[in-house]
C-alpha cells in the first residue's frame, strides 16, 4: 500500500521488506530506457538470499566473485559446489556485461551517481555497484503537433489580427547528451510536444494570417527550430531538434472555399487585363498601319500633283514656245483642231440662222424633238466613234 | 561440525541482511529523505551511497528532474472583454524535499501538482486579466512577457511548496467554440471582399490599358492626318507656283490654250448634245469659202 501512493519515486514509506520495487519501477514510463533498472539494496538483499538459499556457500557479497569462503556442506560433493560458483560467475558476468548498438549510448552511474558514458560496442558495468542506462541517441524522434484528432482540429490557432489558422508540424528530434536527458527530465517527449506548441503557437500569435500563408512559411519554422532548441537547453535537457517542418499552413477547413475563391479572382484579375493587352496591342498596331497608309496616300498625292503640275507646265512652255514663233496659224489651228475634237464627238443640232433669226425663228426651238436625238445618240453609244463621225460629217 | 555449520549459515544470512537494510543508493535523478517514525533525519540531495538504521529508518525517494504539468484549458477574460481559452503547461522541479515533504505531506508529486495547477490557473487569470492586458497583447510579442510574468508570479506562490517554476507556457490561446463560427464568417467575407476586390482591379487596369490605347490610337491616326494635309497642301503649293511659273509667260495665250483644253475636257463623251447655229468662226467656211467678203 506503502508503495504505489505516491508518485512514481513514491512519497510513501519505503519499509525494509523487499517488496517496494513498486514506485521504484517508474523507470518504465520512460520511453527512452531500455536498459537495466537501478537495482535497489532491497531486491539485492532478497536477491541475495535466494542466491545464498541456491549455493548454500558462505560467501559475502555476490560483487566478489560469488561463493569464496565456502564451507563443505556435508549434503554437496566438491564438484556440486564449483559448478555451483561457476554459475554465479557466470551470471555475475551476464549481469555486468551489455552491448551497446551503433545508434545508442549508455549512461554508467556508480551507485546512483553519474560515472561515464559508453559509446557502442561491448561494455561492461561491474553488478551491483555500476549500473547502466542505454539511450538511443541518434534516431530521430518524430513528434507530430496539430494533427486533428478525432475530427476535432488540434491546430486551429489565433493570429494577431484575428483570424484562424490551422497548423500542422512536426518536431525531429533526437538526443544530444543522453546523461542530461536521463537525470535532467522526466517527459523528453513531452517536453518536445509541449514547447513545441507552444512556441509555435507564439509565433501565429504573433504574425498576420497572410505572412503566414504564404511567404513566412520557412521563416516560421525556422523561429520554431531555433526557441524549442533553445527552450530545450533552457531546460539543460540534453534534447537536440534536428528540424521543425511546418507541413500544413492554411486556412480552417470552413473557410478555405473562400480563399480558393480569391486564388480564382487573382487569375481573373490577371486574365482581364491580359485581354485588355492583347486590345491595346491590336488596336495600336491597326493604328500605326492606318497612319501610314494616310501619310503614304498624302506622299502619293504630293507626287501626283506635283507631277501633273510640272507636266502640264512642260506642255503649255513647250506649245507656248512654239506658239510664239507663228501666234496667228498656231492659234488658229489649235482652235480648229480642238473644235474638230469636241464638236465630233457630241450631237450636233445646227439651226441655220435665217430659220432661227427673226421672229418666226425663235419658236422653232422649242419644238425640235429634243428627247428624239437624245435617244438615237444613246443607242449609238456603243459605236458612239462610227455615229458622230457619221453625224459630223 | 555440521551443526555449528547450520547455526553460522543462519548468522551470515541475518547479518548480510541487516547491512543490505542499512545502505541505500541514492539515484542521479533523485533527492532521498530519510525518515526516522515521520522525522526527517537525514536528506540526500546528491547521488551515492548513503546509510541508514534498519528498520527504524526509512528512505523516501523524490524525483529530483523536471518534473511537467499541464493545466487544464480555462477561460479568460482580458480587458477589452474578449473571451480567449488558454492553456499551459509547466515545467517545474522539486527544489526542496524537506519543505516539499512538510508542504505535501504522503500526497507526493500528486497533491503538488494539484497545487500547482490551481497555482497556475489562478496566475494566468490575473496576469491576462490584468488591466493593461488586451487579447490584442496576448495575440503578440508581448506574450512572451506575459509567459514570464506568470512563470514569476507561480514561482513566488509555490515557493512554500519547494518547488522551483522552471518555465511556464501558455499553449492554446484560442476563441471559445461559439465564436468560431462568427470568427469564419469574417474571414469568408474578408475573402469575398478580396476577390471582389480582385476582379474590380482587373477591370478597372483593363479598361485603363482599353482607354489608353484608344487614346494612342486617335492620336497616331491624327497625327497622321495632320502630316497628310501638310504634305498635301504643300504639293497644292507646288503645283500652284509651277502652274503660275509656266502660265505666266503669256496670259493671254494661256486663256486660250486652257480653254481649249477645257472645251475639250468637258465636252468629251457621246452624253452631250449642242443645238447650235454656224455662225461661230468655226463655221466661217461652212457657208462660204471666203467669209469675210
Amino acid at each position: 500500500m506503502a508503495g504505489n501512493s505516491g508518485g512514481p519515486w513514491g512519497g510513501g514509506k519505503s519499509g525494509g521488506g523487499g517488496d517496494d520495487r513498486g514506485p521504484n519501477n517508474g523507470g518504465g514510463r520512460r520511453p527512452p530506457e531500455g536498459g537495466s533498472q537501478m537495482p535497489e539494496i532491497d531486491d539485492l538483499v532478497r536477491k541475495g538470499q535466494e542466491r545464498l538459499r541456491v549455493l548454500m556457500g558462505g560467501g559475502g557479497g555476490t560483487g566478489s566473485g560469488g561463493g569464496s569462503g565456502g564451507g563443505d556442506g556435508p549434503q554437496f560433493g566438491r564438484g556440486t559446489i564449483g559448478l555451483a560458483a561457476l554459475g554465479a560467475v557466470a551470471v555475475w558476468i551476464f549481469a555486468s556485461v551489455y552491448t551497446i548498438k551503433p545508434e545508442e549510448q549508455s549512461v554508467e552511474l556508480f551507485l546512483g551517481s553519474y560515472y561515464s558514458t559508453g559509446q557502442s560496442g561491448l561494455n561492461f558495468a561491474p553488478w551491483p555497484l555500476v549500473t547502466a542506462e542505454v539511450v538511443n541517441v541518434t534516431s530521430e524522434r518524430t513528434e507530430e503537433i496539430g494533427r486533428s484528432v478525432g475530427g476535432r482540429e488540434e491546430g486551429l490557432m489565433l493570429t494577431t489580427d484575428a483570424n484562424i489558422v490551422d497548423i500542422e508540424f512536426q518536431v525531429v528530434w533526437n538526443v544530444a547528451d543522453p546523461a542530461k536527458l536521463l537525470f535532467n527530465i522526466r517527459d523528453p517527449q513531452l517536453t518536445v510536444q509541449a514547447a513545441g506548441e507552444s512556441v509555435m503557437r507564439e509565433i501565429i500569435a504573433a504574425s498576420n494570417l497572410g505572412p503566414i500563408l504564404n511567404r513566412d512559411r520557412g521563416i516560421i519554422a525556422d523561429t520554431a527550430f531555433r526557441d524549442i532548441q533553445a527552450t530545450m537547453d533552457e531546460y539543460d535537457s540534453g534534447i537536440r531538434i534536428v528540424r521543425v517542418n511546418l507541413d500544413t499552413a492554411d486556412p480552417p477547413e470552413e473557410v478555405i472555399d473562400a480563399f480558393r475563391e480569391v486564388q480564382a479572382a487573382e487569375q481573373e484579375r490577371d486574365r482581364l487585363q491580359r485581354q485588355a493587352d492583347a486590345y491595346a496591342n491590336r488596336v495600336l498596331a491597326e493604328s500605326r498601319g492606318e497612319a501610314a497608309q494616310i501619310l503614304e496616300q498624302a506622299e502619293g498625292y504630293r507626287a501626283r500633283v506635283v507631277n501633273e503640275a510640272e507636266g502640264d507646265a512642260s506642255r503649255f512652255t513647250s506649245v507656248l514656245t512654239e506658239y510664239t514663233k507663228a501666234p496667228e496659224v498656231t492659234r488658229k489651228r489649235l482652235y480648229l483642231e480642238t473644235m474638230e475634237e469636241v464638236l465630233g464627238d457630241i450631237d450636233k443640232t445646227i439651226l441655220d440662222e435665217s430659220i432661227v433669226g427673226g421672229e418666226g425663228g425663235s419658236n422653232v426651238v422649242p419644238y425640235l424633238p429634243l428627247n428624239e436625238l437624245r435617244r438615237n445618240s444613246g443607242d449609238n453609244t456603243s459605236s458612239n466613234s462610227d455615229s458622230s463621225n457619221t453625224q459630223g460629217n | 561440525m555440521s551443526n555449528k555449520m547450520k547455526l553460522i549459515i543462519p548468522g551470515v544470512v541475518v547479518l548480510l541482511f541487516l547491512l543490505l537494510s542499512s545502505i541505500f543508493v541514492v539515484d542521479e535523478r533523485q533527492k532521498v529523505l530519510v525518515l526516522q517514525f515521520g522525522q526527517i533525519k537525514q536528506v540526500r540531495d546528491e547521488p551515492g551511497l548513503g546509510f541508514k538504521i534498519p528498520f527504524i529508518q526509512e528512505v523516501v525517494r523524490y524525483d529530483g528532474r523536471i518534473l511537467s504539468l499541464d493545466t487544464e484549458v480555462i477561460e479568460v477574460t482580458p480587458s477589452d472583454d474578449r473571451r480567449l481559452m488558454v492553456d499551459a503547461f509547466t515545467r517545474y522541479r522539486i527544489r526542496d524535499v524537506v519543505q516539499f515533504r512538510q508542504a505535501v505531506g504522503i500526497g507526493g508529486v500528486q497533491t503538488a501538482e494539484d497545487r500547482l495547477s490551481s497555482i497556475l490557473n489562478a496566475q494566468i487569470r490575473e496576469v491576462l486579466g490584468a488591466d493593461q492586458v488586451t487579447s490584442n497583447t496576448i495575440l503578440s510579442q508581448e506574450r512572451r512577457n506575459l509567459m514570464n510574468r506568470i512563470r514569476d508570479n507561480a514561482q513566488t506562490s509555490a515557493e512554500g511548496l519547494g518547488l522551483e517554476v522552471v518555465d511556464v507556457r501558455l499553449k492554446k490561446t484560442n476563441l471559445p467554440d461559439q465564436n468560431l463560427e462568427a470568427t469564419f464568417a469574417r474571414m469568408r467575407a474578408e475573402r469575398n471582399r478580396e476577390a471582389a476586390d480582385e476582379i474590380a482591379r482587373g477591370n478597372e487596369a483593363a479598361q485603363r490599358v482599353r482607354a489608353l490605347a484608344d487614346r494612342t490610337v486617335t492620336e497616331t491616326i491624327s497625327d497622321a492626318e495632320r502630316e497628310a494635309q501638310v504634305v498635301r497642301g504643300e504639293a497644292d503649293a507646288a503645283r500652284n507656283r509651277i502652274y503660275a511659273e509656266a502660265y505666266g509667260a503669256d496670259k493671254e495665250f494661256f486663256a486660250f490654250y486652257r480653254s481649249l483644253e477645257a472645251y475639250q475636257r468637258s465636252l468629251r463623251g457621246g452624253n452631250s448634245s449642242m443645238v447650235m447655229t454656224p455662225d461661230s468662226e468655226f463655221f466661217d467656211y461652212l457657208r462660204s469659202a471666203n467669209p469675210d467678203q
